[in-house]
């Protein structure tokens, strides 16, 4: 007697209210709020996991993929492009990983157990517009990710592709980064050097997404000591490295309508362990290339820094990927103006100062519709950057906000 | 003042107090019965409800189109095309006699519900319900099966066979009987013997994926619809059974405002008004109301709390839909029942009121007259019945109008005016043939008398009597149709089940176990069956021309059943009509013929011979109905071809095989050989006493309510009459005094009651036979019909005839016998006392 088809899809339904459930309670982890683990859990309990310190260098091309061990991880492109009409349009994806728990308490590899969560966002922006998409997957970090499937299956299936792949997962090399049918490769001859983009949400009216390639047009960047970047006083933090040097053409298509485009983008890659100390809410994070070839990373952590005030940390470096300037206390990012964004208010322009490299700048989202209405929501959009005095451009760049 | 009147009002009662008993025991019952039903209906609705108010969104299901089992590959495979499926991992356990669903879920792709409120559910967090070791959600009412309470059942992690289940989280929002946890949890307990499925949202997916078909959930209805009819069954039943009680109750009131007639002129007399004496009585009213109510609720509550298992699992196994097991009553059950009671005890009551309304002062003295009164009121009684007469056949009219298959509410209504109609007109034909049996008798005084005193007792009588006709003739009715479906069952389950052994195994390991069993010695034949689904796009029906299938209840998916043409099974398959010969409709069914079971005969008014246009692998194709089969027990329309034209033209897989062996073939040897061959587990391989144990335990089930609510309203009937009879018995020994003062023997005077109740009651059941007859009819080939979509051949238990009419005579006998007791100990002196009072 088969299960009842109503009755199964009661059972999914009320397991989808669990899902929103959680979702709500990451929403509702406002700043002002004491929230346990921080914006997202990203400050949550650690033990078990390996740490993040500056005493482990980078290794590549081991580094471009998952680290397991770690509680925390990330992929993340953003990009700002200008259409063949020079309209200038801005876009991200984004691969997480979260570990579900410590490498010693994993479950044994069947099918289905899981020790890691993934989760992937797809943004698009230009004017008004604004979509946004998420996807989910599990996975175990024992799982080879090139399988051999059983012996009786292969037989009964011939048919079938020999490479056969997990939901989601990074491969190191030949990079490839993946979920569902969104994948960012690299050809085993370029790693890393070259990259293909591909990820589309929706259909017909509602369909949106792209087709890209990347050149690495420069090297990679660390942020701090061996890549170790430092997110609190007490030492916490992650290791951080960049391709800021993306030259990227494609195709975009948002709400149906393709267009060809070409522009810059910024590869950033994390992973940690615990990222923030519980006391910290949320960030304001500026991802810039300026005119004159330099490009500055710099951040706001709202809380954790001395006595309660918020951990600041700047990097210029030029086009060369050297280093001019690590800035940290002197540093200022003051909000000019905010404005309503899904029942919050968000600062969407910001004044930025670095006094040791005589810097005055203003940060100004091109429009204000950029959040992102995902289970873990935030904003994130292209910005403008303008020389204060002169309120000339002098670049653009990449805005997020979390925590709001 | 107004105390004080009720007061000596309700003083009667301590002179009788049969007569009290009498009116709380109707009330009692009324309210029991209803109580009962009313609790268990509403128990479903709230199960049904917790369905319902998630149901917003369905889902689509995707299968191999080769029919192998789905695996983890084809998941990621379609997942890696950018398919949203999700997987679910089903498996089920048995506990106690409980089976409960297992369904393992992956939280992260599983459809997203736009339209659903965020309600933060107190399931835990999405890690703790993929992360060993992981979560059972469940909803409370679940836990009874493994023997928790509340307060013990969060974390618990009961054991299952040499397993544990994961802790225990307890929702709320969970159907009953089904545990809910991450598919890793899932595949842990079961491994491989879960079963995989892929599902979408609904609407998803524009069309299937190459090598894939899709299963859309448009056909099916939700549990509520299909159990309507069943909820309906029982409340008809417990609307009569209310019935019943009200006429026992009205007996005892009519009753005891004759006696206190008297009493109530006395309080005109002395100055009360006539306000408050109505008020009064209405106040009695409500005194014995709320007792009776209150009395009917709890044991409402015991009853429904001992019939509801029943009920569960009947509409479990008859719908699958799950019911809860305990009792869970929402505020306006309680008000509801009250209510019921109260406004039926006022509607009994009504005709004590509108007489005390209408008092006369002055009109003492003519307490004697009722007799003539009663005339009046048999004549009221034949104009009523008249009229429920003419309702009845405007009733019959309106439901030979409808469609066949339609007009529940109809059939119902039309059964109950019948009732009603015969029930009205009882007392007048009594009356009538007592009249005529006076004049027969005209030689022999005490047969005369008798019939005389018979038709003086019949006013009192009469309610009584109508109410065990009533009951007669439903339980009649009622004993019939469950007899006559239990023979036409359990001969179609022969028929049906025409080979000694069955497979049921998934499709892909059907398809190389059917080729191995042809090369196998000791099978004699393979009998492999097929399901799958099409939609119907159009009719083509002699009645009517072609019907297109702009109607969407036409377009609509088809559940389709492929047989094999052996003759093992053709000469055995029970048809109930066919175009032109049983030979000839198998013949036909092999080529561009289908069979249509006769739910889909009712339902889409076809007939052999009428064409179908059904969508097929090749496009749309017409097919000829050659015959119509019944199919008993099923819900839904099916549509039957040969298993090759199910594969080559429809969406569909192998279903189960049956197997006949050669007769000296060792059956047990095979089963081993079977079982080692192709690695099947225990439960695959099911001989067909088995099956017909199962089929046959589930029927049962199902009518187990019907019969015990059958046999307690005739329980009522019987105590309606009891309590009459008792109640009069007092006065009866009056009239007995002065035949006695005549001379009769005391051992004729003793006799003469007996005769006359045994009499009456006989003539009362003889009448209801043919009424109970008609209700049969009714039941098996309107009621059932428009219910479930199959007809029953009429059948009758002449054995059960005699033992209802047997069963009527004696609660006659014993009701006489008590006052005949009471007055074969009374010594003479004492009844001619009681004459001179």
């Amino acid at each position: 007697m088969s299960f009842p088809r109503w009755l199964k899809t009661l059972s999914i339904l009320a397991a989808c209210l669990m899902l929103t459930g959680c979702g709500d309670s990451q929403e509702s982890a406002q700043p002002q709020q004491t929230a346990q683990d921080g914006f997202a859990g990203l400050g949550a309990e650690s033990q078990g996991f390996v740490q993040a310190d500056a005493s482990t260098p980078l290794m590549f091309p081991e580094d471009h993929g998952a680290h397991p061990d770690y509680r925390i991880e990330w992929w993340y492109l953003t990009a700002n492009l200008e259409d063949s009409q020079g309209e200038p349009l801005g876009l991200q994806w984004t691969l997480f990983r979260q570990a579900l728990m410590p490498p010693q308490e994993r479950p044994a590899l069947t099918p289905w157990a899981a020790d890691q969560v993934w989760m992937a966002h797809l943004g698009i922006s230009q004017h008004a517009t604004h979509v946004a998409a998420e996807r989910f997957a599990r996975s175990h970090s024992a799982q080879p990710l090139a399988q051999q499937r059983s012996q009786q299956r292969s037989e009964q299936r011939p048919q079938q592709r020999s490479e056969q792949q997990g939901q989601a997962g990074v491969v190191a090399a030949p990079f490839h980064a993946w979920i569902d049918d969104w994948s960012f490769r690299s050809p085993p001859d370029a790693n890393f050097e070259r990259f293909s983009l591909s990820a589309y949400h929706g259909e017909g009216d509602a369909r949106s997404g792209y087709d890209l390639t990347l050149h690495a047009e420069g090297p990679l960047v660390w942020h701090g000591e061996n890549g170790f970047n430092a997110k609190t006083i007490q030492g916490q933090g992650s290791h951080y490295y960049s391709q800021p040097f993306l030259r990227i053409e494609g195709s975009v298509m948002l709400n149906g309508e393709s267009r060809t485009v070409q522009g810059r983008g910024w590869l950033d890659r994390e992973w940690s362990s615990q990222l923030l100390t519980a006391e910290q809410t949320g960030w304001d994070w500026f991802s810039l290339h300026l005119d004159d070839g330099r490009k500055l990373m710099a951040y706001r952590l709202r809380g954790g820094g001395e006595n309660g005030t918020d951990y600041r940390f700047a990097h210029l470096f030029n086009a060369a990927g050297q280093t001019e300037l690590i800035g940290r206390d002197s540093i200022v990012l003051t909000p000019l103006t905010t404005e309503q964004v899904a029942e919050r208010d968000i600062p969407t322009r910001w004044q930025l100062t670095l006094p040791e490299a005589n810097l005055e700048f203003t940060v100004e989202a091109r429009h204000a519709n950029r959040w992102m209405p995902t289970t873990v929501p935030y904003w994130e959009g292209d910005v403008v950057v303008r020389d204060t005095p002169s309120q000339d451009q002098i670049g653009v760049g990449y805005l997020e906000m979390t925590g709001y | 003042m107004i105390l004080r009147v009720v007061l000596t009002l309700l003083s009667h009662y301590r002179r009788h107090p049969g007569q009290l008993a009498m009116l709380l025991v109707g009330l009692w019952v009324a309210s029991a019965l209803w109580s009962s039903v009313q609790a268990i209906n509403a128990t479903a609705k709230e199960s049904y409800a917790r369905a319902n108010a998630l149901f917003s969104l369905e889902t689509d299901q995707l299968a191999r189109s080769d029919g192998i089992a789905l695996s983890i590959d084809d998941y990621f495979l379609l997942r890696q095309a950018g398919l949203p499926v999700s997987p679910l991992l089903e498996s089920s356990l048995t506990i106690e006699n409980t089976r409960l669903t297992v369904l393992g879920i992956d939280l992260l792709t599983l459809p997203a519900s736009n339209g659903n409120s965020r309600t933060t559910a107190n399931g835990g967090s999405l890690t703790e319900f993929i992360s060993p070791p992981w979560q059972t959600q469940l909803s409370p009412d679940t836990l009874q099966v493994f023997r928790l309470d509340r307060q013990q059942a969060l974390g618990a992690t009961p054991s299952i066979g040499e397993q544990r289940l994961p802790p225990l989280t307890l929702r709320n929002d969970l159907p009953p009987n089904t545990l809910v946890m991450d598919i890793a949890a899932v595949w842990a307990l079961f491994g491989e013997q879960a079963t995989l499925s892929l599902v979408t949202a609904s609407g998803a997916l524009s069309q299937p994926p190459e090598g894939y078909r899709l299963t859309r959930a448009t056909s099916l209805a939700s549990p509520e619809q299909l159990t309507d009819s069943f909820h309906l069954n029982l409340t008809a039943l417990a609307l009569l059974s209310l019935v019943v009680g009200l006429f026992i109750v009205q007996a005892a009131l009519g009753l005891a405002m004759e006696q206190r007639m008297t009493t109530l002129r006395t309080f005109r007399a002395l100055g009360v008004p006539g306000k408050t004496i109505t008020l009064a009585i209405l106040l009695e009213l409500l005194l014995f109301g709320l007792i009776g109510a209150a009395l009917g609720l709890i044991s409402g509550l015991w009853l429904a709390g001992k019939l509801l298992p029943d009920v569960a699992s009947t509409l479990s196994s008859l719908y699958q839909a799950d019911v809860q097991r305990s009792l869970a009553l929402p505020w306006h059950y309680w008000l509801g029942s009250v209510a019921i009671t109260l406004g039926g005890l006022l509607l009994a009551g009504s005709g004590v009121l509108w007489r005390a309304t209408k008092l006369q002062v002055l009109a003492l003295g003519q307490s004697y007259a009722w007799r003539f009164s009663y005339q009046r009121q048999l004549m009221r009684m034949l104009q009523a019945g008249g009229l429920a007469g003419a309702i009845t056949l405007g009733l019959a009219t309106c439901l030979s109008l409808l469609p066949a298959g339609e007009g529940l509410v109809v059939s119902f209504s039309l059964v109950a005016a019948l009732l009603f109609t015969c029930a009205l007109c009882l007392p007048p034909a009594l009356n009538a043939l007592l009249q005529l049996l006076q004049r027969l008798l005209r030689r022999r005084p005490l047969g005369q008398w008798l019939a005389a005193d018979m038709q003086l007792q019949l006013p009192r009588l009469s309610l009584a009597m109508m109410a065990l006709l009533i009951a007669l003739a439903t339980n009649l009715g009622v004993s019939s149709m469950v007899g006559g479906f239990r023979l036409t069952f359990l001969e179609w389950l022969d028929q049906r089940l025409a080979a000694p052994l069955y497979i049921n195994a998934t499709p892909s390991t059907l398809t190389p176990l059917n080729e191995w069993l042809t090369s196998q010695p000791e099978v004699l034949e393979t009998l492999p069956t097929a399901r799958g689904n099409t939609r119907l796009l159009a009719i083509n029906s002699a009645m009517e021309n072609e019907r297109n299938a702009n109607e969407s209840a036409l377009l609509s998916s088809i559940a389709v059943f492929g047989i094999s043409t052996v003759p093992t099974l053709t000469s055995q398959w029970p048809l109930l009509e066919t175009f032109d010969g049983i030979p000839r409709a198998w013949e036909a069914l092999a080529q561009q013929s289908v069979f249509i079971n006769e739910q889909m005969a009712v339902a889409r008014a076809l007939q052999p011979g009428d064409s179908v246009l059904l969508e097929t692998l090749q496009g749309a194709v017409w097919f000829t109905v050659a015959a119509i089969y019944p199919d008993y027990g099923n819900p839904q329309q099916q549509l039957l071809v040969t298993v090759d034209t199910l594969m080559q033209r429809f969406e569909g897989e192998l279903a189960s095989t049956g197997i006949v062996l050669h007769s000296e073939a060792d059956t047990d040897a095979f089963r081993q050989a079977l079982s080692t061959e192709f690695d099947l587990s225990p439960d695959t391989l099911v001989n067909q006493q088995e099956i017909k144990e199962a089929a046959t335990q589930i029927f049962e089930r199902t009518f187990s309510i019907t019969r015990a609510l059958n046999g307690l309203t005739l329980g009522v009937a019987a105590l309606a009459l009891l309590a009459t009879l008792l109640a009069q018995a007092q006065q009866r020994q009056r009239q007995l005094a002065t035949l006695w003062a005549l001379g009769v023997p005391r051992a004729t005077l003793a006799l003469l009651p007996l005769i006359q109740l045994g009499g009456l009651a006989l003539i009362t059941g003889l009448l209801a036979i043919p009424l109970g007859i008609t209700i049969t009819w009714l039941l098996v080939a309107v009621i059932n019909v428009a219910a479930f979509g199959w007809r029953l051949p009429l059948q009758l238990f002449p054995l059960d005839i005699a033992v209802m009419l047997l069963t009527a005579f004696s609660v006659a006998l014993f009701a006489a016998a008590l006052p005949t007791l009471q007055l074969w100990r009374t010594s003479p002196r004492a009844l001619l006392n009681e004459e001179t009072q």
